[in-house]
């Protein structure tokens, strides 16, 4: 994996993780606001889960060049 | 007589006690609830946001082209003609301006014993010399 490569792939990371903390801050407010009286658990519990979404898609993008893949493993 | 009422007292009608109505009504809200979290929830997967990193990041970029646009349609429907102050552009990166911090104290960490050694010897000659 290139200097620029692994450079990119932590962009990627990054707005991942901006993207889903958001949506699940979005979703914790709904479920909160509709279905539990306005607590902060959905909230929380909602971002942990998007930051948590985030962070296995990187790691899985970043062990991604030291797996072998299907298509290489039939060739 | 005591005429103040706890809070023990105050209850939420029992399910047996509501009308017909009442039960129709609380059904209603229920289900608009669960229509609105389940929109809200097929939204955000339909978009890509809960998918893999390169539609997150590909989500992310359609935000960003799509947001001026709607700020200016907002400024309009609100009257407000004046724009907004625009970001002046500086031709200034981050990216390379803490690169090239990096190599620079890294360089310059390198060279400091050589330089620490030539700048002892030289005062270490001024000093000879003034007491010549």
């Amino acid at each position: 994996m290139s200097e620029k490569e692994l450079g990119k792939k932590w962009d990627r990371c990054l707005a991942d993780g901006a993207i889903k903390f958001g949506t699940g801050l979005g979703l914790g407010i709904v479920f909160s606001v509709l279905f539990f009286k306005r607590h902060t658990w959905p909230i929380s519990l909602c971002s942990g889960a998007g930051l948590g979404m985030a962070f296995s898609n990187c790691q899985n993008d970043l062990r991604s060049s030291y797996l072998l893949h299907r298509s290489q493993k039939e060739q | 007589m005591n005429t103040s009422v706890s809070r023990s007292t105050i209850r939420s009608p029992r399910r047996a006690d509501r009308t017909e109505t009442q039960r129709h009504v609380s059904k209603k809200r229920l289900a608009t609830k669960v229509t609105i979290a389940g929109g809200a929830l097929y939204i955000a997967y339909d978009s890509g946001l809960l998918g893999s990193s390169e539609q997150g990041s590909e989500a992310l970029n359609r935000a960003k082209a799509a947001i001026p646009p709607a700020v200016e349609e907002w400024m309009k429907y609100f009257g407000l003609e004046t724009p907004l102050p625009t970001m002046p552009k500086v031709e200034f990166s981050p990216v390379q301006a803490w690169n090239s911090g990096v190599r620079r104290s890294i360089s310059s960490l390198s060279e400091a014993p050589t330089k620490a050694t030539q700048y002892t010897n030289q005062g270490l000659q001024y000093l000879k010399d003034l007491t010549k």
